[in-house]
């Protein structure tokens, strides 16, 4: 296990230390003059009239929530997939046939069908509605 | 043995990071040369070698804007938060690079007696390298949303919030597309689906056009991409999400979106083109020697440019999509696609494949593909109009629309 995950911890540490030294070099070698104009947020040259962080529109948040639901119903789907598509586990799951284990098949159509009654309900409430 | 690993991941990891790097720079003064092609200009050609006559077609261009990167000031203006205003476009850089960690160039025996096959890839042995690339694909949504947060700009923050729900709308047609290909070579390894792909010869883009379709537009999408760059529409935007940032920060934001496209072109190629096998030259070993080792490696390096000049021409043949445009795409025609496909290939392998052998199952399976494509098509441009009238809606038939819809239960 520690030979698939510990390239990747090594990977990640170099990264950082790149992205840090980075950074770092950015510091050191550019010019500081800072000026009470340059603090000022980029307007195109306006004076800002208020902070940014105020309330916005709340379909970003339903389009979040529509997400979320696809997007963890995917994930459900990998395993799935890989099952399906091998045929492995079909002597537990209703034998094997010549295509795929009927079982597996039938499981995902049903959970297919789910997923795709709450997209009309979504898209019937109009969540994917954007004027 | 231990310290074998140790060796054999870091000269990978240097290998990568130090190519990618250069194939960003690179590739920048690529898209350049290609945009002033299309647009009948020169593009930069006069950067060559410093203090003498000698310009190398612009060669020096990377180095130089590199350097004067390095060379602007760095400075945090005084409404931003501090931390993440630093953290966003270092923790975008790392996840754009980490990616490339399952991306898998083909494995190599050097014929040396004891050595076992190295298998060119930074962590070989990874049963789930898609849902990985996926999942680390998604970390850059929190790069462009802290980033716009921490500017408190208003450019910034409306750049951010567009990004964020384009990049979470397009994910969902992204993992439909790849599901398609797991569920073909019934396998979550990218050099098990490219295996699979060799032995038979039939690239998935021959079998389920589909799912290609879907595939290429999610990921010019997630890419950021020209018809789809809308986080940082100049006219509209200034820069989007970076529009606060300067000197290196800036630099890692773009070259991180640069090596988007990278892993695009890469996951494209990988996916849906063969990986590194062509017909009658690469073999469909696991396995190769050192020469076809590095002819395969070769191969996947052409497809992979042929790819990335498809994104670059793309670049300069379509407008922008507006952003009404933009969500229905993705939730009203891309999704349903996908599921389509995903649904006809299940279909497929439970009644269609057993009652076809050899050559015959593939013929049948590509026909079968390309019918669900025009179909598809046809029924997305004919029959739904919701999807295809793209026109503003302002004024009375807006109100109409939404009472109509608010109607319905």
């Amino acid at each position: 296990m520690h030979t698939v995950v510990l390239p990747l911890v090594l990977f990640l540490g170099c990264l950082i230390g790149l992205a840090a030294a980075l950074l770092l070099i950015g510091n050191l070698f550019g010019p500081h003059k800072i000026t009470p104009v340059k603090r000022m947020p980029y307007e195109s040259g306006m004076d800002p009239i208020h902070d940014t962080r105020r309330r916005f529109d709340v379909r970003f948040y339903l389009l979040a929530i529509a997400f979320l639901v696809f997007d963890v119903e995917l994930l459900f789907l990998y395993p799935w997939a890989v099952a399906f598509g091998t045929g492995e586990g079909a002597e537990v799951a209703g034998g094997l046939s010549e295509g795929g284990p009927p079982l597996i098949f039938a499981g995902g159509m049903v959970f297919l069908t789910l997923l795709v009654l709450g997209y009309v309900y979504d898209w019937r409430k109009g969540v994917f509605r954007w004027r | 043995m231990s310290m074998w690993i140790l060796l054999e991941a870091l000269i990978k990891i240097f290998v990568i990071i130090g190519g990618l790097m250069t194939a960003a720079a690179y590739l920048v003064l690529l898209e350049r040369r290609v945009a002033a092609w299309i647009q009948d200009r020169r593009g930069p050609n006069r950067v060559g070698i410093p203090l003498t006559n000698i310009r190398i077609f612009g060669l020096g261009q990377p180095i130089a804007d590199g350097v004067k990167f390095i060379f602007k000031e760095e400075f945090i203006p005084g409404h931003v938060n501090r931390w993440l205003y630093v953290l966003a476009p270092s923790a975008m850089f790392v996840a754009a690079i980490v990616l490339f960690a399952a991306v898998p160039f083909g494995a190599v025996d050097l014929g040396i007696e004891g050595w076992e096959p190295i298998a060119l890839v930074v962590m070989p042995g990874l049963d789930v390298g898609i849902v990985y690339i996926f999942a680390v694909g998604s970390i850059a949504v929190y790069g462009v949303v802290l980033g716009s947060w921490a500017s408190n700009n208003k450019y910034a923050f409306f750049g951010g919030m567009r990004s964020a729900a384009q990049l979470i709308s397009y994910e969902i047609p992204l993992g439909l597309g790849i599901l398609g290909v797991v569920l073909a070579s019934g396998s979550l390894r990218l050099d098990e689906i490219v295996q699979s792909q060799a032995e038979t010869g039939v690239w998935n883009v021959f079998t389920q056009p589909l799912g290609f379709l879907v595939f290429l537009v999610a990921a010019f999408a997630e890419a950021g991409r020209l018809p789809f760059d809308l986080a940082e529409t100049e006219q509209e935007l200034v820069g989007g999400y970076h529009t606060e940032y300067s000197g290196i920060k800036l630099m890692m934001f773009l070259v991180a979106e640069y090596l988007h496209m990278v892993a695009a072109s890469f996951l494209i190629v990988l996916l849906f083109f063969g990986g590194w096998h062509f017909w009658g030259l690469t073999g469909s070993e696991p396995v190769a020697g050192i020469g076809v080792a590095l002819l395969r490696v070769v191969v996947l390096l052409a497809k992979f440019m042929l790819v990335v000049l498809f994104f670059m021409v793309a670049r300069w043949s379509w407008p922008r999509f507006r952003f009404d445009q933009l969500m229905s795409l993705a939730w009203k025609v891309m999704l349903p696609l996908g599921l389509v496909n995903l649904v006809g290939l299940a279909f497929w392998i439970e009644y269609g494949r057993p009652r076809f052998s050899g050559a015959n199952e593939w013929i049948v399976m590509a026909i079968g593909g390309w019918v669900l494509l025009v179909a598809s098509w046809l029924v997305t441009t004919l029959l739904v109009p919701a999807a295809s009238d793209n026109r503003p809606r302002l004024g009375p038939a807006a109100a109409d629309l939404d009472t109509k819809e608010a109607a319905s239960p």
